[in-house]
């Protein structure tokens, strides 16, 4: 049995009709608030990609756990630059990367160089390496707990070892700070979890050129989020905003800019 | 003298009557080297040709010598000798030196220290001779050449006096030399001239005895680091309890953290030591990112050490004594420590120390940007408790926007590992490859970027043709052929990192 408990100011009127709509959104309100078990929203963080931003009710929820799971072993690296391009949104302060020691040695160590082309500034990373997957969410949880950091990514290689009972516990520690704790996954996980939104990440081609790769390109699927629907998108990277952007939905430009089109002539400056 | 013997006696589960010699070969001949009292009472001494004692005695009980089990054993009485004082040195082969300055009232005066040493080795089933005087050189001829116990201050020259030569540790060859002028008791060398003497055996004889008689300092050379600051606790009662041995270290970090205050100093390492009943000492060490010195932080790291042990604190019977040193000590303002309140710094320093203590040190790292142009020592993870303000990656920025540097990758692989890769133009891309059995195909590459290896070291390898490759289904690699084709017969092809 839940109780709701209206505040004064809204409280239903039988002669006013116009209350009505100031009830309901109470009423919602308060069951978003239980369902988040009593903790405060902490609000959210923007991706910067509208629809998937409006997808997650105005960005990702701070102080919770979000799952992002590789498509295979093979897209770890999409997947990690996606956490990273999540966790440095999240928030300023340092960011906390820990690994299973096997983790390390298949999908390689993160890269100072690499990760300052991409987002994250090298000096705000502590990499952790762990032995077990036990220690993994050990160090995650107690990571949460911590003021200083901003986010928190664990990396694990089987999602089976991040059960229902492990889920719980950190969403909870996530949730009595506003730190964001990311999964790292090496393979989707189909067991139940608490998890506010679950992701799936692989790695599309991107608009090649005859100068070899352009900015990468990732494919996610939303498939769980707490919030509203789930949906599917691709991504590119922004190299200069450093930030994703939503890839135009063709790999490929079907026919070359029209230079000698006047409103292009214009825009060049002719 | 009887460490051998005793080590094999205690060993033994049943007692055997029979005298007992430890032999070992010199030179060609297997001799005694080491006998128990039984085997001295018939006349035996160290030395004597196994193949002699047998002829003498058949009835010997030989067990062969074993010199690094007497050293692991001497070690292990050291340790346990920590109690009496933390300065003291090992006298191989079967000495200990103990400095005791300033710390024999604690049991009550030299004689009660002597008495309750002796005691507790004999407890333990060793046959001790211990000596204390006021220079090593007297404590060491009197334990092992005198009859043992208390040399007064100021007495040296009679206690040595009347002990053989030997007993001023001189070389064999020198013992040899002046017993053949007749000179065999430290006694007849006391008053001899001293030029003469020095210009016919060295002056090393006169170097010892001056030491010996406390004329010259003899420095003594520690077998652990002398704490900075020590807190200790013995107990009546020994514990055994986990909760207990923590409470223990909060209590000993409350006993030390007015002495680090009054020098405005913080502990960077600190060292737990207990003391088994049965003789045995643990160690535990922790490191700290900061200076620290309030007990419930010194508290939460060993809460942290202690979980993450290999093989959990065994308490046997119970430890009877704790001791908590700080091995490094810094100087630390008083802002370091926080004034109530804490900054965010010190808290993520605080999460990295325990972190460090549960998981080890070398897991906790950050990373550093060091000034190399090879891909994998361009950036190092370092512990991150080693602290670095400036880790170098501004220096970094400013070389990439420089040079314009091509992208590098995101994750990098620890050792690069080798492709079976295939390409159409001799210094060109590769068109496919193998990697971890999977057949990846190439259809677009950024390259080459030449990256010379470090041709200065003999360990340097070939120069480095690196590519950035996308693959048919958008996997983005980081691949480079170790050496040039018209250089190198064969080039080999390997994958170093990916992208995102």
């Amino acid at each position: 049995m839940v109780v709701v408990r209206l505040p004064a100011s809204v409280s239903p009127s039988p002669t006013s009709r116009g209350g009505d709509e100031g009830v309901l959104r109470a009423l919602k309100h308060s069951i978003r608030s239980l369902e988040a078990g009593g903790m405060v929203d902490a609000g959210a963080i923007p991706l910067g990609v509208t629809p998937i931003d409006a997808t997650l009710g105005g960005g990702l929820a701070r102080a919770a756990v979000h799952e992002i799971a590789a498509a295979g072993e093979s897209a770890m690296a999409a997947a990690s630059g996606f956490v990273l391009a999540l966790a440095c949104r999240a928030h300023p302060r340092a960011v906390l990367w820990i690994v299973e020691d096997m983790g390390l040695v298949e999908n390689g160590a993160p890269y100072g160089p690499g990760l300052d082309d991409f987002a994250l500034a090298p000096e705000r990373l502590v990499t952790i390496a762990a032995a077990k997957p036990r220690d993994v969410l050990c160090a995650v949880e107690e990571a949460l707990r911590c003021r200083a950091v901003g986010a928190v990514i664990g990396e694990i290689r089987s999602a089976d070892r991040f059960d229902l009972l492990a889920s719980r516990r950190l969403s909870l520690a996530a949730g009595s700070r506003d730190v964001c704790a990311f999964l790292l996954l090496a393979a989707p996980g189909t067991d139940a979890s608490v998890a506010a939104t679950r992701w799936i990440v692989a790695p599309v081609p991107s608009r090649t050129s005859a100068t070899g790769p352009g900015p990468p390109r990732l494919c996610v699927h939303l498939t769980r989020n707490r919030r509203g629907p789930v949906g599917s998108w691709n991504l590119e990277w922004n190299g200069v905003e450093r930030r994703f952007d939503l890839a135009p939905s063709l790999s490929q430009p079907v026919a070359h800019a029209a230079f000698d089109r006047p409103h292009r002539a214009a825009a060049l400056g002719a | 003298m009887r460490l051998s013997t005793d080590r094999i006696a205690r060993q033994r589960s049943a007692p055997d009557p029979r005298p007992l010699v430890v032999t070992g070969k010199r030179g060609n001949v297997e001799r005694l080297t080491a006998i128990d009292t039984a085997a001295a009472q018939l006349g035996l001494t160290p030395g004597l040709a196994l193949a002699e004692a047998r002829a003498r005695y058949p009835d010997l009980a030989v067990v062969a010598e074993h010199s690094a089990d007497d050293r692991r054993l001497l070690d292990g009485i050291a340790d346990w000798c920590q109690r009496y004082t933390p300065l003291l040195a090992i006298d191989p082969p079967d000495g200990l030196l103990l400095d005791i300055a300033g710390c024999a009232h604690l049991y009550g005066g030299e004689e009660s220290l002597l008495a309750d040493l002796i005691a507790r080795m004999a407890a333990f089933g060793f046959a001790t001779r211990a000596a204390i005087a006021s220079t090593i050189g007297a404590a060491f001829a009197t334990a092992r050449f005198g009859p043992a116990g208390i040399v007064a201050p100021g007495e040296e020259r009679i206690a040595l006096a009347p002990l053989p030569m030997a007993a001023l540790r001189l070389p064999e060859e020198t013992v040899a030399a002046l017993r053949r002028v007749g000179l065999k008791r430290v006694g007849d060398i006391l008053d001899l001239p001293r030029a003469p003497l020095a210009a016919r055996f060295g002056d090393h004889v006169l170097r010892q005895l001056a030491r010996a008689l406390g004329a010259e300092r003899e420095p003594l050379n520690p077998l652990l680091p002398i704490a900075a600051y020590v807190a200790e606790q013995p107990f009546a009662e020994p514990i055994g309890r986990e909760d207990d041995v923590l409470r223990v270290i909060e209590r000993l970090a409350a006993r030390l953290k007015p002495m680090l205050e009054r020098r405005g100093e913080g502990a960077r390492r600190i060292e737990l030591a207990l003391f088994r009943t049965d003789g045995a000492v643990r160690r535990i060490a922790v490191a700290t990112s900061r200076p620290v010195r309030e007990p419930p932080d010194v508290r939460a790291l060993y809460v942290e050490r202690l979980a993450s042990l290999a093989d959990a604190l065994d308490p046997g019977f119970g430890f009877d004594l704790a001791r908590l040193s700080v091995i490094t000590a810094e100087p630390c303002s008083p802002e370091q420590i926080g004034l109530g309140e804490s900054s965010e710094d010190a808290d993520l320093d605080r999460l990295i120390d325990r972190l460090s203590a549960r998981l080890g040190a070398r897991r906790v790292t950050r990373l550093i940007a060091n000034d190399s142009h090879i891909p994998e020592l361009a950036a190092a993870a370092v512990p991150a408790q080693a602290g670095t303000a400036d880790a170098g990656w501004a220096a970094f920025r400013r070389f990439r926007a420089q040079v314009e540097l091509s992208p590098r990758p995101l994750r990098l692989l620890a050792k690069p590992e080798p492709i079976e890769a295939i390409a159409t133009i001799p210094d060109g891309p590769p068109v496919r490859f193998r990697w971890r059995r999977a057949l990846h195909e190439v259809i677009a590459a950024d390259g080459p970027e030449r990256i010379e290896g470090a041709w200065w070291s003999e360990a340097g390898g070939p120069a480095r043709d690196y590519f950035r490759v996308e693959d048919k289904t958008g996997h983005r690699f980081w691949v480079f052929r170790a050496g040039l084709y018209h250089s190198t017969a064969q080039p080999q092809w390997f994958l170093h990192g990916t992208f995102a």
